[in-house]
């Protein structure tokens, strides 16, 4: 019946229930548990979502939104049966660009690769900010789940990008919030206001279905250089890596463990760390607006590089250049986002991380103890650590390639369930988190914070239809 | 076929469905012809992959609503060249295996079982009465010669000036050639899924260019180079003759002067479609563009090209199976070709110019390389 009711709304071909269909938006490539919807349906347009979300509502249909579903959490693996899979990939405008302001308004469809060759071609002086994710992931997808960029070490979470949003609530009214609600083209931010972006920020698809969103640009600088970090031992490389933020000139900094690396180079799985090579590899990246500011930028790293030598004298800074020569092209794939380096983590149908947002003092402590978990469980170490906004607090996971098999997953689990918590003792908050890991925050979090999220959400969504049982409200 | 190991095992823990095979690697434009068109999941390489997977587990039992993502797509091997993953090279192998494991537990489409009948009653996909060895007396020529030209269904029963430009280039260029009694490749049978019956055409094939004494095959059809070159070896393991596409072997006519042309007045502004049976699945782009580089025209390269190209839609079965989306993938095409101000959009493949033909609605016009040198031999 309901079936019957979408293909009214969007047209037959675009509401599927084929068994293909089901299969592959039940699961996704991380360890969590499959659930079959029962369709997918495929809107082009806000008034086909308002009118598909009347529906789900007055029929207390169950609906997850989902565009490319690569977030690596199980985010759009349904937690309840029968639900209905709204994928959002044939809304894929970029509606307005705004150069002075600086500031793209997009819809939910976009993708990164689609934002670089919008820019390029027709505001080549502004740039977006990138993943180190596939190409073909969602732009507003990743804001609303406060991801990580190529300038995060510099401007945050990408959710701190957005400027405002146009949303269908699960009872169908259209909403807007930022600037933008004083009209068309006004786009410019979220302040002096009620900063209702917050509603669905962070939200998993709880609160309702975003329609556009305005994320800010940045100008594109003309002058860029990257620089690479070889460092030994978890505390020392902190220690330099939050020496080098405080000073507040880095766009971005990835420090990896240095497998990382050696993936990139090509080595073959399962890659092994050595003993004597360097624990980890940061990657920086510093830009001006001439190329004496971004030497100065430099130097303020090479002098805390040689104070850190001072200690360990195996510290080591290496520039662009020498591993451009080194590595020939493909050093500049890794740095031009969206970056090519996302490859070696598509060696195998299952990864997984715990992604998590941790306060400085614990960042040696995290890379230390993680590594021993993971190396207990015999994975592949692939540490990653990124200052974050400024140096106020940094993004930290362990990644995890593995082939998705019965015996392989249920070891991802327990090694899984093992770094959480040990992220939690540190008072790290775990990022697109798939349900297991909410409970798991949830039992130590404050409870009035809990009870005020179920508050919202049930004032946003009486029926409770919007991907209901996510982060396990 | 010597049982051959599965692809779809071997490969089964690769994709993680990262999407890269949906748009051009680094260029960010569409590339999936099927994914672009139906935009579900499944109907993108990936969601493929993932299907088999399915099959493969057991977590997945055939039924008849697989049938629409699993055939319609023309298996054009872009996913193969955008992937960055270890499977790349494998993935139209993966779709292939799993249309054969499909029409084993299902049977073939009906439009797909069609091919086989005729092929079975006729000896071609088209079932028009079987005339190839007419083509001797025809032209003249020689029970024995060192190179077979394997004319392919297409050219032979549709696209016939193709066939006959083609003779007319092999003659006018005094090449030691013949045609023998061939019957269909088996490429719609391959592509399509079914597998069974493609040993016999194989043989019979083979038999033949054997009797004719040829050292080397020549196609003007990208479909029967990419199948006689790449798949006779599956079912042939001492296979070892030469075979090349005709465009590979006009350079050296040209430059030995044995093939010349007339000067025309004016210079039309021409574009070269890479069918993906000689581009994608074989590695031929640069001969037939220097070929086109010393005629009297003026080349212009659409956005998609060469290893980037989009497809005509027409293969893998799609012409016969899914006409509404084989025509509007041929659309797209078109549109890219009329927009860069091509006069004449020139392939080397009857089945990728029938279909260009077909959904041409411009000024435009559509010929294969064979056709176009021919009109202008001196
Ligand atoms: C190899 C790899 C590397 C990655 N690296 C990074 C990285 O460096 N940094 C980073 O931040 N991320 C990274 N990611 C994660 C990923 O890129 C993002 O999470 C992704 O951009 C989200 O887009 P998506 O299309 O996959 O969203 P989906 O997975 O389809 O959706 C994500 C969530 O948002 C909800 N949702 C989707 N659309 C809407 C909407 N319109 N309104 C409301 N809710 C909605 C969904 O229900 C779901 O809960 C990586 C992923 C992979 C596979």
């Amino acid at each position: 019946m309901i079936i019957k009711k979408l293909c009214k709304v969007v047209g037959d071909q675009y509401v599927s229930e084929s068994t293909g269909e089901r299969y592959i938006y039940s699961q996704d490539m991380t360890e969590n548990e499959p659930c079959q919807p029962i369709a997918i349906v495929m809107p082009e347009s806000v008034e086909e979502i308002q009118a598909i979300l009347k529906i789900a509502n007055e029929t207390k249909t169950r609906i997850v939104p989902f565009i490319t579903g690569q977030n690596v959490g199980g985010l759009t693996i349904p937690q309840v049966e029968e639900s209905i899979i709204i994928d959002l990939k044939r809304m894929d405008k970029i509606l307005q660009v705004d150069e002075e302001a600086m500031y793209a308004l997009v819809e939910p469809g976009v993708t990164f690769g689609h934002m670089r060759r919008y820019l390029d071609a027709h505001h080549p002086e502004l740039r977006y900010t990138y993943p180190l994710a596939p190409p073909y992931t969602s732009v507003v997808a990743n804001a609303l789940l406060q991801g990580l960029c190529d300038l995060s070490t510099r401007h945050g979470a990408m959710a701190d990008f957005v400027n405002g949003l146009e949303a269908v609530l699960p009872t169908g009214e259209l909403v807007r919030v930022g600037s933008g609600i004083l009209g068309e083209d006004n786009w410019f931010g979220r302040y002096p206001l009620p900063d209702l972006v917050g509603l669905f920020s962070g939200w998993q698809g709880m609160s309702g279905i975003v329609t556009k969103m305005a994320l800010q640009l940045f100008p594109k600088p003309p002058h860029i250089e990257h620089a690479a970090l070889f460092t030994f031992g978890e505390e020392p490389t902190t220690e330099i890596l939050k020496r080098i933020a405080r000073k507040q000139i880095l766009d971005d900094a990835d420090c990896m463990s240095l497998s990382l690396v050696k993936m990139l180079l090509g080595v073959d799985y399962p890659v092994e760390a050595l003993d004597g090579e360097p624990d980890y590899a940061t990657l920086i990246a510093v830009s001006g607006n001439t190329e004496r500011e971004v030497l100065e930028k430099l130097s303020v790293v090479e002098d805390e590089m040689e104070r850190a030598k001072s200690k360990e004298p195996r510290q080591l800074l290496v520039t662009w250049d020498a591993i451009s020569k080194l590595m020939g092209e493909q050093a500049r794939s890794w740095i031009d986002f969206p970056s090519d380096a996302f490859k070696i983590l598509t060696e195998f149908d299952g990864l997984t991380w715990v992604g998590t947002y941790i306060h400085p003092k614990a960042w040696g402590k995290a890379l230390a103890g993680g590594r021993k978990i993971v190396e207990r469980y015999e994975f592949e170490l692939m540490a990653f650590l990124k200052p974050m906004n400024g140096m106020h607090f940094a993004e930290f996971k362990f990644i995890i390639r593995f082939p998705k098999d019965i015996e392989n997953i249920e070891r991802v689990k327990r090694c899984n369930s093992e770094l959480l918590d040990f992220a939690l003792d540190n008072g790290a908050i775990p990022y697109k988190t798939p349900v297991w890991a909410a409970k798991k925050l949830q039992e130590r979090i404050d409870p009035q914070f809990i009870a005020l999220l179920r508050r919202i959400k049930r004032s946003l969504d009486p029926n409770n239809i919007m991907n209901p049982g996510r982060w396990n409200l | 076929m010597t049982k051959e190991p599965s692809v779809i095992s071997e490969w089964l823990h690769r994709c993680i469905r990262c999407g890269n095979c949906k748009y051009i690697f680094r260029d960010y434009d569409k590339s999936c012809p099927s994914g672009q068109h139906y935009r579900f999941e499944s109907y993108f390489a990936s969601g493929k992959i993932w299907i088999a997977r399915g099959i493969e587990s057991k977590e997945l039992d055939f039924d008849e609503s697989l049938l629409g993502p699993i055939f319609s797509c023309p298996t054009c091997g872009s996913c193969e060249i955008q992937c960055q993953a270890p499977h790349q090279e494998h993935i139209v192998d993966i779709i292939e295996e799993l249309r054969a494991h499909a029409v084993e537990t299902l049977g073939p489409l009906p439009k797909h079982k069609g091919f086989l009948e005729k092929i079975q009653k006729h000896n071609n996909p088209y079932g028009e009465i079987h005339h190839n060895r007419e083509l001797v007396n025809i032209h003249g020529l020689p029970d024995k010669a060192e190179n077979v030209y394997f004319v392919g269904c297409t050219s032979n029963y549709r696209e016939t000036s193709i066939r006959d430009a083609t003779i007319h280039i092999l003659k006018t260029s005094g090449m030691n050639f013949t045609v023998i009694d061939e019957v269909c490749c088996g490429s719609p049978l391959l592509r399509t899924g079914q597998r069974a019956e493609v040993k016999k055409l194989v043989k019979h094939n083979l038999v033949k260019i054997k009797e004719a004494g040829a050292k080397r095959i020549i196609t003007s059809c990208a479909g029967c180079f990419r199948t006689i070159k790449k798949d006779y070896q599956k079912f042939e393991k001492d296979f070892k003759l030469e075979v090349i596409h005709i465009s590979q072997l006009l350079p050296s006519l040209i430059e030995s002067g044995r093939l010349t042309f007339k000067h025309t007045k004016d210079s039309p502004r021409i574009t070269y479609h890479d069918p993906c049976h000689l581009g994608r699945h074989m590695g031929v782009y640069n001969e037939p563009r220097n070929v086109i580089s010393v005629l009297p025209v003026e080349m212009v390269e659409m956005s998609r090209n060469r290893e980037n190209a989009w497809c005509c839609g027409a293969g893998g079965g799609c012409r016969a199976a899914f006409p509404e989306f084989s025509l509007a993938t041929g659309k797209v095409r078109i549109a890219e070709a009329d927009e860069i101000g091509a006069e004449l959009l020139v392939s080397t493949c009857p089945f990728c110019v029938s279909q260009l033909r077909e959904v041409n609605d411009t000024d435009m016009k559509v010929l294969d390389l064979t056709e176009l040198l021919s009109s202008l031999i001196r």
